[in-house]
């Protein structure tokens, strides 16, 4: 924060001075009085336009060597135990230096609606020795994208927020697939929920799929319908004993617009719908990048989907292969299955036992042993239901809490299959035009997009998104800690990246160098991020944005407030 | 203790005689049965009728049949369905509630604090079984109630239980769904909404036969539509899907009630339900491909499976699918397939071609930013097609025109307007559109003046059309 003493009235704008420098690293003086932060925004006044620079560095600065410092620190710490010992003039002598870079040159008066360009790249040194001032909101007046865009949070400059909100071109951004990337309790989750949030407050129609790995997302709830906190710490201001946190289900067109499954049965909330998948919607690429079949496996696999279609897997589990020379199966004529051995097939159903909970009963008969995958008539549905939903526009949250994380990929990569292939045929068909754009947001996505699960030429479902996904309206929104291990390729077509708070430097030296802005000096900046504190990179802003996410609670307590008043419903009749 | 589930019985839907006779009679048959076996009480989970307020001889006859159970001594438990519902006016149902055949078991108070809606239970006095439900409504608007539904006063009731719903539960669906179904259950919803513990859910408006049980969901059925509450529900009466009602039967003495003290909360011995199939028609059913034939092919196939199939006194239901090579639909004279397999005494003949177009008439979509653009772009683009001597219905006057057509046919009914209004206001901004005076037509049109509100009465227009057609030439003539 950005503090300034009140006795000079005239100069109290002006918060210091350009005394050298060079390009992208200015050096300014710090007025006395003053306590420049980190991160904060300064403006530099030229004639026809602004110039807003950011602190990236602060170091101490004195007209005295050193020498003279340890001296009179040795008289005040030894001989005056007053304390009174200063320096004359110590507002001159002794000062702070602040290293700004230029963030953006903006048109003095200039609005987004001219239809020019209010804001360029700044291309020259400010003048030697002109002032700086802090900024104000008027200043930032250009960043106005209209009510439509994607609220997100409000600008910062250094702590202080500053009352412009910061909106994104919502269907370019989610098309262009968002990273967030922030290490535990750094407000990741009340991002999540509040940019949830504020899709359903917008009119885009956005359709999106979360695949929610904490169950914290609908309900409010960690872990669902139990009662916890929110990993953020913060649970509902206003919840007494038994009440429970806010959720998106407490939006008001939470009914409309939000679909949440689970397979949990038991304390569910009312209108949780029951993931439940038949495994005739298994496909074999569905287990790309999740389960490491070997090429003889593989070719398994295909052939056995080939011949039985959508019962490859209850042939393939309950096929006899116990014969003695594991090279020949009972029950079946099948002359391109024979050169399968049982050894092969077993190892197979080992893995498919494992990531779908499928076991073979003593009559041999396919039993599920989980409670997602139904081997008999139920959920075959499911599927197209979710698929449906997003492209009416809807969020859709899957509890996967309750899942072994493979399985919680493959449920992810059969609906992200469907949805992709379903957008790319209405590319081909004209109707994508109409189509609203979708995204899916995954957690922990190094594991589907980390460079150790994409190795040898492995490619899976939503590395194909990450690459193409963005010319048939489907993006990614993937939430991670761990940026550095997600292959440059991949990160480079995150167009939109949401930095939280990050202690680990290779982390933040990933994300510095796939930014879309020139983030070179922000280290420390990054590093310095409290909670709820964001710097947005993205082709969509003018400059690399410090933002201040709102509070979720907040957020959603008016608007829950007003739901319960004008939730009215009378059954006629 | 006996008791019968009934749904969608869509009373009214049938327009030709035959099938209307048959819905009435599997109507009867169902109820007969009831009465014979001599159920304790009957429930309907919506969609008895078609509509709100079904035609006069349809309100007529129910009324009979309803009297007749009355008398019997046998209560019969109503929800409202989709089709039968009218937020706005009266249903035939509050007609048979007031005389006392049937009973609405949707007892509703709302408390204002916190919006929430609470339900009151209905007790079949024989039985001491109490029922409780909620409505369904058009566009499955119905998930509000549950949304807004007090569910721990309905779990913590004590006492065997029933609740009735209309509306599809996503749990409930099909490993697959086809036709019709792909839509109903596109709008389903999440089980979890229902109150849990019941020991029977009576659901309507899924027109198959389902029973499943669930955690916390005991026997949740769907008896399906007795006969065809869809075209496409007779073609699956034609594949041999099973029609009828569920009869529901437990072992425990009725004398007293069979839960007198209402303490034995679903303790009791497992129920036994069984679908009871109510026979209805013989089918044939003849499905061509259209696909890449010409017209005459087309016509010539259905000739020769005609002849191969037996009509006598079944009914035939020819479905035409695909997309001719060339030629028109109307090259194709359904009317005489009708006539002629009725002369050789089929009892009804449904055709659907619905999906079958012919590669002349192909659409090609244009672009636009907006949906008036989009059809005005798609009109210019097609109308190169379509030949008149008329100036005006030709090039961009005739794509305006066909545009301006379109927006004005698009318009929706206004909040209570009748359907005869809607009509005739519609068809007059029509003729306006088109600059055809509409004095000289309404001359013949005093048919429709009795104020019977029959949905499928279209404004008694039908034999105006030569005098549209002609007026339309004078126009068209005078102009060019």
């Amino acid at each position: 924060m950005m503090r300034r003493d009140n006795s000079t009235a005239a100069n109290t704008r002006i918060v210091g001075q350009v005394i050298g420098g060079e390009f992208g690293r200015v050096a300014i003086r710090q007025k006395a009085g003053i306590e420049m932060e980190i991160g904060d925004i300064l403006v530099l006044e030229e004639k026809d336009y602004n110039i807003l620079l950011m602190v990236f560095d602060l170091q101490y600065a004195s007209q005295m060597d050193d020498k003279m410092h340890e001296m009179i620190s040795g008289v005040s710490l030894e001989e005056d135990s007053s304390g009174n010992v200063q320096f004359y003039e110590p507002n001159l002598v002794n000062y702070v230096i602040a290293h700004v870079k230029p963030l953006v040159r903006v048109k003095k008066g200039g609005s987004p609606a001219d239809g020019e360009p209010v804001s360029t790249m700044t291309k020259t040194l400010p003048p030697f020795t002109s002032k700086l001032r802090s900024i104000e909101e008027e200043d930032l007046k250009f960043l106005d994208g209209g009510k439509d865009g994607l609220f997100v949070g409000r600008i910062r400059s250094g702590s202080e927020v500053k009352n412009v909100e910061v909106r994104l071109p919502i269907n370019k951004i989610f098309t262009h697939h968002v990273l967030i990337s922030a290490t535990t309790g750094r407000g990741k989750s009340n991002l999540v929920k509040s940019m949830l949030w504020h899709v359903l407050e917008s009119r885009a129609h956005v359709g999106i799929l979360v695949l929610d790995a904490h169950d914290e997302y609908y309900s409010g709830f960690v872990g669902g319908s139990s009662m916890g906190g929110s990993s953020m710490g913060v649970g509902r201001r206003d919840a007494g004993p038994g009440q429970r946190p806010y959720g998106l289900r407490d939006h008001p067109d939470a009914v409309r617009k939000v679909a949440y499954y689970s397979v949990a049965r038991d304390k569910r909330l009312p209108g949780t719908r029951t993931l439940l998948i038949n495994i005739q919607s298994v496909k074999p690429d569905h287990f790309d990048g999740v389960v490491d079949f070997s090429e003889a496996q593989r070719g398994a696999i295909h052939t056995y989907y080939n011949r039985y279609k959508e019962q490859w897997i209850r042939n393939l589990m309950t096929i006899n292969t116990t014969d003695t020379d594991g090279s020949r199966e009972e029950g079946t004529d099948d002359k391109r299955s024979k050169k399968f051995s049982a050894s092969t097939l077993n190892i197979i159903r080992r893995k498919l036992e494992m990531v779908l909970g499928l076991y073979n009963g003593p009559d041999n008969t396919l039993r599920a042993g989980n409670t997602i995958f139904d081997v008999d008539d139920r959920g075959g549905l499911t599927i197209r239901e979710i698929t449906d939903m997003i492209e009416r526009g809807q969020i859709v949250v899957l509890d996967t809490s309750h899942l072994h994380s493979e399985t919680e990929l493959v449920v992810g990569n059969i609906i992200a299959s469907e949805l992709l292939n379903r957008y790319k045929r209405y590319k081909i068909t004209g109707e994508l035009r109409h189509k609203p754009v979708t995204s899916i947001v995954i957690e922990e996505a190094p594991r589907v997009i980390g460079a150790d699960v994409l190795k040898s030429g492995n490619s899976n479902i939503y590395a194909t998104i990450a690459r193409e996904g963005r010319k048939f309206k489907v993006g990614l929104t993937a939430i991670t800690q761990l940026s550095s291990v997600i292959p440059r390729s991949i990160l480079a077509n995150m167009n939109t990246k949401i930095i939280l708070g990050n202690e680990l430097k290779q982390e933040r030296m990933a994300l510095i160098d796939s930014a879309s802005q020139d983030l070179s000096d922000d280290d420390k900046n990054i590093a310095s991020l409290n909670i709820g504190e964001a710097i947005i990179t993205s082709v969509f802003v003018p400059f690399a944005m410090p933002v201040k996410i709102p509070l979720f609670e907040d957020v959603a307590a008016s608007a829950a407030r007003h739901k319960r008043h004008t939730n009215s419903v009378r059954v006629f009749g | 203790m006996k008791f019968a589930h009934l749904a969608d019985i869509h009373l009214g839907f049938q327009k030709k005689e035959s099938l209307q006779s048959m819905e009435r009679k599997v109507f009867e048959a169902a109820l007969d049965d009831c009465i014979s076996r001599k159920v304790d009480f009957i429930l309907i989970c919506g969609d008895m009728f078609h509509s709100n307020i079904p035609n006069m001889n349809v309100q007529k006859f129910a009324f009979a049949k309803f009297r007749q159970v009355y008398e019997a001594g046998i209560p019969v438990y109503v929800v409202y369905g989709s089709h039968d519902s009218s937020p706005n006016s009266t249903s035939v149902i509050d007609l048979l509630v007031e005389t006392g055949y049937i009973i609405k078991v949707q007892k509703t108070s709302q408390t204002s604090e916190d919006g929430s809606i609470s339900l009151d239970f209905v007790t079949n006095k024989k039985t001491g079984v109490k029922l409780t439900g909620l409505p369904g409504l058009p566009a499955s608007r119905e998930i509000e109630y549950y949304e807004n539904l007090d569910r721990q006063s309905l779990e913590s009731e004590p006492g065997f239980k029933i609740f009735l719903f209309h509306g599809a539960l996503a749990e409930m669906g099909p490993a697959e769904a086809k036709g019709q179904d792909v839509a109903k259950w596109g709008d389903s919803m999440p089980i979890s909404y229902l109150p849990r513990g019941f020991d029977y859910y009576a659901g309507g408006h899924m027109h198959k036969y389902v029973h499943r049980s669930m955690d916390g969901y005991s026997n949740v059925v769907y008896p399906g539509t007795p006969f065809a509450g869809y075209p496409s529900d007779l073609e699956d009466n034609a594949r041999g899907i099973k029609r009828g009602y569920v009869l529901v039967e437990t072992d425990n003495s009725v004398a007293g009630g069979v839960y007198p003290d209402a303490s034995t909360a679903n303790t009791s011995a497992p129920l036994r339900v069984q679908f009871i199939d109510v026979p209805n028609y013989q089918y044939e059913l003849l499905k061509i491909d259209a696909n890449n034939k010409s017209s005459s092919m087309v016509y010539s196939e259905i000739d020769k499976r005609i002849d191969a199939v037996d009509p006598d006194g079944n009914m035939v239901i020819l479905k035409v699918n695909g997309t001719m090579s060339e030629g028109k639909t109307t090259d194709i004279d359904f009317d005489k397939i009708t006539e002629t397999l009725l002369q050789n005494n089929a009892i009804a003949v449904e055709i659907n071609r619905n999906s079958l177009s012919s590669a002349e008439y192909k659409i090609v979509e244009s672009k636009g930013e907006t949906n008036e653009e989009i059809a005005l772009n798609t009109f210019a683009e097609n109308i190169g097609g379509f030949k008149s001597p008329l100036g005006e219905l030709m090039g961009q006057k005739g794509a305006e025109l066909a545009q301006k057509l379109l927006q004005s046919l698009s318009m929706p009914s206004l909040q209570n307007e009748s359907l005869a209004v809607y009509t005739e206001r519609i068809t007059g901004d029509a003729l306006r559109i088109m600059r055809i005076d509409d004095d000289d037509s309404d001359g013949d049109d005093d048919s429709d003046s009795d104020g019977d509100d029959d949905s499928d009465n279209g404004g008694g227009s039908d034999g105006d059309d030569d005098n549209y057609k002609k007026e339309l030439w004078n126009k068209g003539g005078e102009k060019g």
